[in-house]
């Protein structure tokens, strides 16, 4: 199984050309979620493929979509957790176990932070 | 808007919710051209954008004039030429209530174009069509369709709106294979270059006969790449693939090493897929990058225009002597490949007719071709060199492409003669165009090599379906094509003996009017040499052709 990760525009429209082109390749989508996310405007999508032929075929053309920011797999080790921490400094993003990524949010000490658990 | 674009010309069909559009339009310098069917109108704008590498604009109305426009956005698409095809829609507070002459054509046009926008918001329809117009001409070209429901024609646009600047991304470009290609390059003994659309829109000819005589490799094209390197000079082999010259296929399979520039390596082109180029070792360049390893797999893949990679490609291999007997055995065999195709025996050979339009038409002569037998023939017998253009739907292969083509072609470049090679078929699907020709002074040739059968078709059911014909001649006969044309007011011409076809040629490309020539050929004649669908040229059926199978 193979997990893909878009980020999108969050317009009217943008699903049926996302899931066009699985449509040409014929790729059937197994699980699909989809919602706003922490940019404005933008929204993520997350979808997951058995075939990682067939994931890897259909990258390059999502990519290449006008409305399409980012797309990529996400990597096979598994993250199953996922957070953005908010610091003065900036925004960092951390993906990994739930205990790892738990353990990173208590420790960082961020004025604010998002988390996804079993994200994915 | 369409001014500030630098639009010159268009073509559309008004409708109800154009109504004003066409009202702003009575006030504007852009020309407007009337087709009489909106698919037309598309593949207007196509050959006006092929011709002068400029955006092609075309105007047609929601639902039905949107539907019908589908065909001429899908062939410009496959064939990635640059267009803006604006479809008017019912105004917003009814969209989506199955309004009069309301149509999906934002989800209809989605999968036939580059990118498409529906307009909902007035603020947002400036930077909308200038983001329409530079997706359309960046990276790889390609159609970009806006919807705009009529109530969005007349809003009241601030000249903050229309000042705004957009930005659309830039092409990738990955060139970190550019070592390894020159490596394999200069250690190829049998190198050979093809070359696809990609180089006729980025007019790199100059720059891949450069190349071609720098590494002494033939040059084989596809069939969007005619004309784009000049069929006269000894290394070019002509079009590869189906029908193409069996001297660019034996090039193309026994080359050691295949450099292929803006191609997408296409069934018509590749034949049996699982076998093509397995001892070949490939570099492919191509401007989007979702095409390298697509069809044809594991290899060095450049992505870039074809201009910007030749130009790395040419510094990388300055000045590097090779051995001359690749080249040498091409040249020679080339040349055993240029067969006699002068048929003067009757009845009329279409393959005769293709003869006396490569040797009588001049220099900068623009072919379109419709899709078939007509369109083949042409491929392969019509010798495109010097300025002359050959311009045909490639990809989708849309019967009735050609004659529209043409009338584009003609505005876009008034000074060059043009001519459709057609057949009785397809001419059929357009032939209320002659109105348009007319109408708008567009002295286009016609000429119409008429077998009364849908003859790829019945070629195909005759090799491959023991000739059990079925839906393909027209049994109660064509129409009379020179009464058609005259009555539309352009000129005809009939020709059955070979003997007349030059006159006839030379005369029409004189006239001042559309002239149709209406070629009675032989409706026996098939489309030879032939790779028959899915094998390779071991099985090719050769007919007239005198190909040795490579022996000197």
């Amino acid at each position: 199984m193979e997990v893909m990760m878009l980020l999108v525009y969050d317009q009217p429209g943008v699903m049926q050309r996302v899931m066009g082109e699985f449509n040409r390749k014929r790729i059937n989508v197994e699980t699909i979620v989809v919602g706003k996310c922490e940019m404005p405007e933008r929204a993520r999508i997350v979808l997951s493929i058995l075939d990682r032929e067939k994931a890897i075929s259909v990258i390059e053309h999502l990519r290449a979509l006008h409305e399409v920011i980012e797309c990529d797999l996400v990597d096979q080790s598994r993250h199953e957790a996922y957070a953005l921490l908010f610091h003065k400094e900036g925004v960092c993003r951390v993906t990994g176990t739930v205990e790892e990524v738990d353990l990173i949010v208590n420790k960082s000490g961020a004025d604010r932070y998002i988390q996804a658990m079993n994200a994915i | 808007m369409l001014e500030r674009q630098n639009v010159e010309v268009m073509f559309g069909i008004p409708g109800g919710v154009l109504l004003p559009f066409y009202d702003e339009l009575v006030q504007s310098d852009i020309r407007h051209i009337l087709p009489r069917h909106e698919q037309c109108a598309g593949h207007m704008a196509d050959g006006y954008a092929r011709v002068s590498k400029k955006t092609g604009v075309c105007v047609v109305t929601s639902g039905p004039g949107a539907t019908n426009l589908v065909t001429g956005v899908a062939t410009a698409f496959m064939d990635s030429s640059p267009m803006v095809a604006i479809t008017g829609q019912v105004a917003t507070q009814v969209l989506g209530n199955d309004a009069f002459q309301e149509a999906d054509s934002f989800s209809l046009m989605m999968p036939v174009t580059k990118h498409n926008f529906r307009v909902t918001d007035p603020k947002v329809f400036p930077e909308t069509m200038k983001k329409a117009f530079l997706i359309a001409t960046t990276g790889r070209y390609g159609p970009v369709h806006v919807d705009i429901p009529t109530d969005i024609f007349q809003a009241e646009i601030t000249d903050e709106q229309m000042e705004k600047e957009v930005r659309v991304p830039k092409p990738k470009k990955n060139l970190s294979g550019l070592l390894d290609a020159i490596k394999l390059l200069e250690r190829a003994e049998r190198p050979t270059i093809m070359v696809g659309g990609g180089v006729t829109w980025s007019r790199a000819g100059a720059e891949i006969m450069m190349l071609s005589e720098m590494l002494m490799a033939p040059v084989v094209t596809t069939l969007m790449a005619k004309g784009s390197v000049p069929e006269n000079h000894p290394l070019v082999l002509g079009v590869c693939g189906m029908h193409g010259r069996q001297v660019a296929n034996y090039a193309l399979n026994n080359c050691d090493v295949l450099l292929a520039i803006g191609t997408r390596f296409s069934d018509r082109v590749t034949g049996k897929l699982s076998e093509f180029g397995t001892k070949t070792k490939v570099v492919h360049v191509d401007i989007d990058s979702s095409e390298i390893g697509k069809n044809v797999k594991g290899r060095v893949g450049l992505v870039g225009d074809a201009w910007t990679v030749i130009h790395a490609l040419i510094a990388g291999l300055q000045k590097r002597k090779k051995a001359a007997t690749w080249r040498d055995r091409i040249v020679q065999l080339n040349k055993d490949c240029t067969c006699d195709y002068d048929l003067k025996s009757p009845p009329l050979k279409p393959q005769k007719v293709i003869y006396e339009l490569s040797k009588n038409l001049p220099d900068d002569a623009i072919l379109t071709t419709e899709v078939g037998q007509n369109q083949m023939w042409a491929a392969h017998f019509y010798k495109c060199y010097g300025k002359r253009m050959f311009i045909t739907s490639g990809g989708l292969g849309t019967m009735g492409f050609g004659f529209p083509a043409a009338l584009g072609a003609k505005v876009a470049r008034p000074e060059s003669v043009v001519v459709d090679v057609a057949g009785d078929g397809s001419l059929q699907m357009v032939s209320q165009e002659f109105a348009t020709a007319v109408e708008n002074d567009l002295p286009v040739v016609v000429a119409l090599l008429n077998n009364g059968w849908l003859g790829m078709v019945k070629q195909w059911q005759k090799l491959f379906y023991g000739s059990r014909y079925k839906a393909t001649q027209f049994t109660a006969g064509s129409p009379d094509f020179v009464k058609l044309a005259e009555a539309y007011g352009a000129e005809a011409i009939r020709v059955e003996k070979p003997s007349e076809v030059a006159e006839a040629i030379v005369r029409a490309t004189k006239a001042d009017v559309p002239v149709l020539l209406d070629f009675v050929v032989d409706p026996e004649e098939d489309v030879l040499p032939m790779t028959p669908p899915g094998k390779t040229s071991a099985d090719c059926i050769k007919g007239r052709c005198q190909w040795k199978d490579g022996v000197c």
